[in-house]
Parts: C-alpha cells; structure tokens; sequence
C-alpha cells in the first residue's frame, strides 16, 4: 500500500483475450468502448499488451490451443494483476462444456478474480464487472502471482526460462 | 625543416624497403610501431614550425628521374593489362603514355618550386601519421592470422603512406601525376594481394578506373599548358582567376571524383572488400581516398562560385544521398562501410567546392573525423572478421554478447559518423549554416536537402546495423569478454581515445588549428572561433555544456549497457501474442529501394556528363 | 536573465505541461467522437498508477534505453529553448530517436522491431523537413537564434506558409498520429518501439511522449515571430487541427508517408524557401 495505490483505480488498463468464444462477448466489449458507454471516462484504456496491462479480460471456454498462450499472457503482465473472466463459456464451458477441445473455463489455467455472468453478458455487466474488479486490485499487492498447476517443467514447457 | 620534410616523405619508402627485403617478424614489427611517434613527430614539427607554407626547391635529376618514373610506371600498366587480357587498361595505359609524350614536348622550365608545403600538407601529414600508421600496426597482428605474406602487406601499407605524404606535397601538376598514378598502383597491389581470382578481377577495375583519373589530370595539364603555360598549384592560384581555363579545372576536378569514388565510379571502392580488412581501412581513411577533397581544397579559391563549382555541389550532393540510399540495401558490413565512405567523400567535396572560409574549415572537419571514425570502424571489421568470423550484418545477431567491447567501439565509431557532438556533425551543421546564408542560387537550396537528407539516410544506416548487432532475447549478465590480441586493442583505444579527445575539446581544437589552414587555404578569415569551450560560428553558438551532455548521453547509450543490471527487477519474455518464439528475427534490407539502384547510378552518370560537358567546357 | 530563468522553468515544467496537453488531446478527441472522455488529470493518473507496478523487463539494455530516451528528450527541449540555435536542437531530437530504435532493436519481439524499423522512416520523413524549416526562420529573420526569432516584428507565418503548412501536415508524423501513426499502429503492432516496457519504465517512454508534444508544438508557435497571441493561436488552431486529422483519417502504409514527405512536403518548402530568398 503506497502513496500512489489511490490512483490505481482511477486508471486500470485492460488485455482482452479472446480464447476461442463466439465473439458475442468481444462484441459487447466494444460496444462498452463506443460513445454511448464510453468506459475511457473511467480512465479505462484497451490496451492490447500485457506488459503495460492491469486487468485480463478473458471470454470463451480456453481451448487446447489457447491454453498455453493464456498462460504466457499472463505471465506476462507485471504485478499487481486482476483476472476478470466474462461470459458463460469463462465459468465451465457454457454451451462448450465437455467439448473434445476446450479446457471448461478460465479458472483450470489461471485464477480468476471476478465472474462476469451472462451469454453474453450486457454492457452494464461489463462494466460492474470492471467496477467490482477494480475494487480487489485496489486491496492486491506487488507479490508475484503465479499461474494454477504452476511449476518449473510448466514453464519450461512454455518456454518461458529458456533463452537462446 | 626541410630536412623534416624530406624525412616524413623518403623515410617511409626506405622503411618499407627494409622490411620488404629482412621478411623478420621482429624487424617488421618494430619499425612499424616506431614509425608512429617519428612520423607524427616530423608532423608535429613541420605544423608548428611556423614558416609555412614554404616552397622547397629540388635538384634537377629529381624531374628527370620522376618523368623516367611516370614511363616505368605506365609502363607497368600497359604490362599488366596486356598480362590480364584486359583491354580498358592497355588502352588507357597507352592513351596516358601519348598524353604524357605530348606534356613533355609542351613543357617548358618553370622557376617555381616543385614541393609546397603548406598547412594543409602539414595537416594531411598529420593524418597519415596518427590515422595510418595504427592500420599498419594492426596488420601486424592482422596478418598473423592464416594470411600469407604478412612483411610485404605490411611494407606496401608503410609505402604506400609514404606515397600519400609525396602527393600531398608536390606542386607540379606532372608531379602529381606521377604520384596519383603510384596511388593506383599501391592500391592495385594491395587489392590484389591475395591473388584469387576475384581479387585480380577487382584489382583490375580499380586500376582502369583509377586510370580514367589520370587521363584526366594529362588533359587538364595539357590544358594548362596550351592556354597559360603554367602548371604549378601556386603559379595557378595567384593568377587571376578569370585567366584559368575552366575546361582544365574541371578536368582536374573529374580526376578527383574519380579519385574519390563518387557515384558512376564507386565500383573500384566496393571491390577493394575483397583484399586483407587493413588495405580498406588505409584506402578510406588516411591514403587514396583523401586525396580527391584534398585536391579539390587546393583548387578551391579558382573554382569557388564558377558554374563548375554549382555543377560539382549538384553532383557530389547527389553522391551524398544516394549513396546513402543505397548502402540501405547491403548487407555486407564491409560493403556498408564503404558505401558510407562514398556518401561522405561526396559531402567532403561538395564543402570543399563550396569554397568559403567556413565551408572549407567543414570540409578539413569531415575529412579528419572521417579518417579517424572510419579507420577504427575498418580495424573493428578487421577484428570482427579475424576473431569473430562476422562478416554479414546479419551474422552480427547477439554481438553484444559475443563481443561487447569490439560492439561498443563500433557503436563509437558509427556515433562518430553522425551524431551531434562529433566532428562529422560539425562539419554538416555549419555547411548548412554557411549555406542558408546564400540561398538565392537552386543549387544552394539543393545543398541544403541533400545535406539533411543524407545525414538522416545515414543515421538510419547506422541504427539498422547497430540495431541487429544488440538483439538478444535475455539478459547480458552472461558475457563473455573474448581476450583480443594487445595490438588490437592498443589500435582501438588509440583511436577511441583521440576521438574523444578532439570531441571535447572540439571547439578549441577547430579555433586554433582547423581554422588557419582554411584562412591559409582561402585567403579569408572564417568567422569561426571558440568562446572558452564552446563552438561560434557566425551568431549561433555550440555551448559546451551542450558538447558535454551530448557526449554524456551518448556515451551513457553506447556504454551503459554493459555496466548497468537492474537487479530484483523481474525479466519477462519479450511479447510474440503469446505464441511459441521465433528463432530469429530479420532486419529490413530495403528491396524496395534496390529496385532503384540501377535509376540512382543512371542519374548520377548523368550529372558526371553535365560535369564533363558544361563544367569542363566541352561545348 | 528574465528570459533564461522562464526558459529554464518551462523545460523543467516541460513534462507537466506536456501531460496536460495530452490530457486536453485525449478528451477533445473524446468529444469529436462525441464521447465523455477522461478526466483532464488522467495522464498523470496513468502515472502515478504506473510507478507503482512491479518493474518488468526484458533485459536491462532495453530498460535503459527506455530512460536514455526520456533523457535525451527533455535534454533536447533544454537545447531548444536555452541554447540559441535551432539547428542544433533539431539534430540533438536524433539523439532521443537513436536511444529509443536501439531499445526496440535490442528485443527479439518482431512488433518492436518492426515499430524501431519504421520510426526510422518518420525520422526520414520529418528530418529533412525541419531542417528546411529551420533555414526557412534563418531566410525570414536572419539568424538561427532562438531569442531573435522570438523578437522578429514581422510574421514569420506570411513569409513561409507553405512551409507552415507542410510542417502542420509533418506535425502526425513527428508525434504519431493518424494518417502517419505507422510506428506506433496500436491496432497493428501494438505500440511499436514503446511495447516491451512496463511498469517505471514505460513510464519514461510515455513521459517522453509528452516532452515531444513540448518540443513540436513550440516550433508551431514560433510562427508567430514576436506577435505571441498569434503563436499562441496558432498553436491551438494546429492542436485541433491535427487532432481532427487523427480522427477523421485511417492509417497509411509507411512507403506512402515516406513518399508524402518526400515528393511532396520537401519540394513545395523548397520552393517557397527559393522564392523567399529570391523576393529578399
Ligand atoms: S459467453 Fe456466450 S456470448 Fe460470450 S463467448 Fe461464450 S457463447 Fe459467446
């Protein structure tokens, strides 16, 4: 807790991440970036990097392929961090669930901080989700956070360590 | 004094000779290392001997023996070209030797003295000793590595030094002749001192081009001799002006774009590549080269402001950018080198045939930074080469951590090239300050585009190849510092710490010695001096605490990495969307602008036409 | 000593200053898009927000660079504003390009290599361009001081419009707006050079940004010679102006800029720089 953890929530930057959803969630995001919501009046900015993001915003059941970029992703992104995983297809699979390709849900790669309901979820959702999310990254610290099933051979396997 | 003279000339030939006939490592060593301090000692004396310029007489049988000379030596040419089969250098050889026949009937007995020295000759002599003689030092070592005939290279390089401290000497305009010719063929030799077929093929044009130069010197000299008479550098500049044919000038000043490589006949340059690392440092740094602006400084005050002066800015401005251009697309880092040394060879004489006081204190600027950045950069492919077995810019991935002191010279070298304290931008800003003071002429606006394009164009040369050579994916906290031979390293920090040196202490350095050689040379004081130390030239001024935290910065950027590791920082892999990695990553090499190659070389062979036709008065 | 000292103060304020203009840009270009848009203060939000992550990086090179370049930035607004030569100040901005390329350079991330690659085309685009500029203010008032400028009675404006103009057109290219935001193309390759930075040091890249807004839009305003409500309007009028460009126009393809510049911006300034010192 510093002097600057007050304005953390006046500025929270976001990573969408699309793993392998129907789009209908990517679609109310933008309609959250378009005038008649407008979350940049929050100070919210799509950033499209994790290196410079604050929150991960996830939708669709993670498939197979996904998985690993999921996790680099997240790796990627510097403390303090928050997951925020959208839609039905983010909590279990939704319409997916047991499909031969999807991993059922967000929280078997990474820990999710807030469940946004909803197939898809409306905008205000979105954005009480954002708010709610906001409010545990206020309260996290700089400790560094670590992937579910995080080891040394997960890593090597992302290739995360090795260098050439 | 003359003694000095005569020494920093005949000295190194017989050095040369004792090391071409003892072949003793020991012998060849020594004197090379020696020839350093006594050069630059002889140098040092005759700079500040305070009678210059002077004229030295010389004995009679000295014409005789150089016109016997100029025979054996085309000759020699006519020789190989016959031994080669190649018919340009046959022609041109017996073409020179008709021209030369014809000189000597026409010529009658002058009382002017055949040697001038005067600071300019100082400055070159000066150049040669502490520039050249540390390439010759290096090939020392150089040639250690599985080269053969390590004493005769070394000799050649300590002649041919020899040679360029005659050239820049003489007064006779046949004199001079005879030397340009034994520059072509010192750099013949050198070019094709490994004697595969490439090296004799590149020899080869060098020598036919090179011979193209020297045609042109006969035919202004016969110029000169047919309207005047007078064929001695002083004689020509104390007349007026207006007597001098302009047709010879500008026959003279075809032999220096020759000379200097400029755009239609940069191929001999790019083909010197293929000979030992040390024959392209000397050819573009101290020798050869620099005898192209050097002569045309010498010329200047008859020249400056004529058509012919407007025409060369035109074409060796062009050279400037092109060239530039053009190194964009290359790929070898030797090649790349030498295109940048045809682009600023083009800015060196465009200064110098501007020809004001302050375009000529830019253009001795150029060619002293010049000599010393490019030197070091050609030592440094030399190591790069021997030791790390880079030739390719993009084998040069991960050198940062391969070599990171060879990489941080080069990062100097190629600041040194463009950046804002260092002497090459010095001398661009206050070309472009002279300039904007007489714009009402297209050229001089041309002038100005040509100068700040070129030097953006060069600065992204120098980006993209530094660029590469510091990728990595990780940290560097694993370098490995390769142990590099003593001479090596002892002929980089020479060259490091001189440039940093003149760098700081720039602006006194061009006040009280690059200034009097331009007042000498134009007979006008340029309104350059230095306010403690810091720079003023016309109004503007270059502060020194600027120069300090250009320098500063600079030095933090090309040095800092190596020292600076943020610890408890957290290290990520570099963002790819997340995916698997690539093994390596390109560089641009421009296609685009290769296609343009063969329209940029048309044009320039037609602005070297407009030269020749209106500038040398052919009409 | 009066003019030093506000000199002094303004490059030592510089990158406030250059927060707020980027506050103000970000919340007109809200409204042209009829959008609420952030708080004014938001820059300095992002800021502070920044300063309290965990520092990543990639390796310490690049890390550094990051704050060479901010270094160099601001170093050379002092040059611009305290020394008196603007040539000098133009060829000391390379500086702050050569830092950040060399840090994109330095990462195998092929968006930052690629974002290095092109900010050395808008380096030859605009590069030229202000040196022709600058000489342009020589033509009109004499000198390359900084100072006579600022006293100058006449309107340098009338004397160089097309110079204005061609450098209001190259004003995108230098800060990285649409139609020639191609270095940057945050829908494309993300942000570019400024992409592998994190945390305090992207922070020096995105303060660096703002000193850039400083540096530019100071040369907008010595249009205005010694008639400083003109500079001053002028500035404003060119902030909108490009702002309304960035949002009206999609992204170019960087040849395109390279072209634009060069066959057409460079030409029409020589030309007036030729007629200028014809007419004088
Ligand atoms: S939650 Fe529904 S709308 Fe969203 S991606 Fe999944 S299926 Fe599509």
């Amino acid at each position: 807790m510093g002097i600057f953890t007050k304005f953390r929530k006046k500025s929270p930057w976001i990573l969408h991440y699309n793993t392998g959803g129907c789009n209908g969630c990517d679609i109310e995001i933008l309609a959250a970036l378009a005038p008649k919501y407008d979350i940049e009046r929050f100070g919210m900015l799509n950033r499209g990097n994790p290196k410079q993001s604050d929150i991960l915003l996830v939708t669709g059941p993670v498939t197979k392929r996904c998985r690993d970029v999921l996790r680099r992703l997240y790796l990627e992104m510097p403390e303090p961090k928050v997951v925020v995983a959208m839609g039905a297809c983010a909590y279990g699979g939704g319409i997916f669930r047991d499909f031969y390709h999807v991993e059922n849900g967000v929280d078997n790669i990474i820990p999710v901080d807030v469940w946004i309901p909803g197939c898809a979820p409306r905008v205000e959702a979105v954005i009480d989700g954002m708010v709610e999310a906001v409010k545990i990254w206020e309260k996290k610290s700089k400790e560094k956070e670590y992937m579910r099933n995080h080891s040394e051979e997960l890593l090597e396997q992302l290739g995360a360590r090795n260098d050439d | 004094m003359e003694l000095y003279v005569t020494l920093s000339i005949v000295l190194p030939w017989i050095v040369a000779f004792v090391i071409y006939l003892v072949k003793n490592d020991f012998v060849t060593n020594v004197l090379s290392l020696l020839m350093l301090p006594v050069l630059a000692y002889f140098a040092w004396e005759i700079y500040f001997s305070g009678n210059l310029p002077m004229l030295v007489d010389t004995p009679h049988w000295v014409d005789y023996a150089i016109t016997i000379y100029d025979f054996g030596l085309l000759g020699y040419f006519l020789y190989q070209g016959i031994k080669n089969k190649s018919m340009l250098v046959s022609a041109l050889a017996v073409l020179q030797l008709v021209l030369l026949i014809i000189v000597i009937l026409m010529i009658e007995h002058s009382n002017t003295a055949n040697i001038y020295i005067d600071k300019l000759t100082a400055f070159m002599y000066m150049i040669v000793a502490i520039v050249g003689v540390p390439i010759a030092i290096f090939a020392t070592k150089y040639m250690e590595y599985d080269e053969k005939g390590k004493h005769s290279f070394v000799a050649i390089l300590i002649w041919f030094l020899g040679v360029m401290n005659f050239a820049v000497s003489v007064n006779n305009i046949e004199w001079f002749f005879a030397l340009f010719e034994t520059t072509t063929l010192a750099s013949y030799v050198l070019i094709r001192f490994r004697m595969d077929d490439q090296a004799v093929k590149n020899a080869i044009l060098a020598l036919w081009m090179n011979q193209i130069g020297g045609v042109a010197i006969l035919f202004a000299l016969l110029t000169f001799l047919k309207t005047s008479g007078l064929y001695h550098f002083t004689d020509l500049l104390n007349t007026d002006s207006k007597m001098l044919s302009l047709t010879a000038l500008g026959f003279l000043s075809l032999s220096a774009l020759v000379k200097g490589a400029q755009m239609p006949f940069h191929k001999w340059l790019l083909g010197a590549m293929v000979a030992p690392t040390p024959v392209s440092a000397i050819l573009h740094s101290a020798t050869m080269v620099k005898i192209a602006p050097y002569l045309l400084l010498r010329i200047s005050p008859v020249i400056k402001g004529t058509l012919l002066a407007k025409l060369l800015i035109i074409t060796t401005g062009f050279v400037f950018v092109a060239a530039a251009v053009i190194a964009l697309t290359q790929e070898n880092f030797k090649k790349i080198l030498a295109y940048s040394t045809i682009s600023l060879l083009g800015l060196m004489m465009l200064a110098a045939v501007v020809g004001t006081p302050i375009a000529i204190t830019a253009s001795l600027l150029l060619i002293l930074f010049h000599a010393f950045a490019k030197g070091f950069l050609f030592i440094e492919a030399g190591v790069l080469e021997k030791v790390f077995h880079v030739k390719y810019i993009k084998q040069m991935r991960r050198l940062i951590e391969r070599a990171p002191l060879t990489l941080m010279f080069i990062f100097f070298g190629f600041l040194n090239m463009t950046f804002v304290p260092f002497g090459t931008f010095i001398g661009k800003w206050i070309m472009i300050e002279e300039a904007s003071g007489f714009l009402s002429h297209g050229s001089y606006v041309l002038l100005i585009l040509y100068v700040g394009a070129g030097s953006a164009f060069l600065s992204v040369l120098y980006m993209k190849v530094l660029g590469i050579s510091v990728r990595k994916s990780h940290g560097i906290e694993r370098v490995r510092a390769l142990p590099l031979p003593l001479k090596f390293n002892f002929v980089s920090v020479w060259y490091y710490g001189w440039l940093l040196f003149l760098t700081v202490f720039i602006a006194p350095f061009i006040a009280t010695q690059i200034v009097p050689i331009a007042q000498e040379l134009s007979g006008q004081i340029p309104n350059i001096h230095a306010d403690n130390l810091s720079l003023v030239i016309n109004t503007s001024t270059l502060y020194f605490w600027q120069i300090l935290g250009a320098l500063v910065i600079l030095s933090l950027i090309h040095a800092l990495p190596f020292f600076v590791h943020f610890k408890n920082v957290d290290t990520a892999r570099p963002y790819n969307c997340g995916e698997a990695f690539p093994r390596h990553i390109e560089t641009y090499n421009f296609v685009c602008i290769s296609k343009y190659e063969n329209y940029l070389i048309a044009f320039s062979i037609a602005l070297f036409v407009m030269v020749l036709v209106l500038g040398g008065g052919l009409l | 000593m009066k003019f030093e000292t506000l000199m002094l103060l303004l490059t030592l304020f510089a990158p406030i200053i250059g927060g707020f203009v980027y506050g103000v840009e970000r919340i007109v270009k809200a409204r042209m898009q009829s959008r609420v848009g952030p708080p004014l203060m938001q820059p300095f939000y992002d800021f502070f927000k920044l300063m309290d992550k965990r520092p990543l990086m990639v390796h310490s090179l690049h890390a550094v660079m990051g704050i060479m370049y901010f270094i160099a930035c601001w170093f050379s607004l002092l040059v611009l504003f305290l020394g008196n030569d603007l040539l000098v100040a133009v060829f000391f901005h390379v500086i702050a390009v050569l830092a950040l390329t060399i840090g994109a350079f330095s990462v195998r991330s092929p968006y930052s290599v690629i974002g290095a690659m092109r900010e050395l085309m808008h380096m030859i685009s605009y590069e030229p361009l202000m040196v022709l500029m600058v000489v342009g203010f020589y033509q009109v008032v004499g000198s390359f001081n900084l100072k006579d400028i600022l006293n100058y009675d006449g309107i340098p404006l009338l004397q160089l419009p097309v110079v204005f103009m061609a450098f209001v057109l190259a004003i995108p290219m230098m800060l990285h707006k649409s139609p020639f935001d191609v270095a940057e193309a945050h829908q494309e390759i993300i942000g570019g050079p400024e992409i592998e930075y994190s945390g305090p040091f992207y922070e020096a890249v995105y303060t660096g940004k703002w000193i850039e807004y400083v540096y530019v839009f100071f040369f907008v305003f010595l249009f205005g010679g010694s008639h400083y409500w003109l500079g001053a309007l002028l500035v404003l009028f060119v902030f909108l102006f490009v702002n309304a460009l960035d949002n009206a126009t999609a992204r170019l393809d960087f040849r395109k800029m390279v072209k634009f510049s060069w066959f057409v911006l460079i030409p029409v300034s020589a030309f007036n720089i030729i007629f200028l010192a014809l007419w004088r």
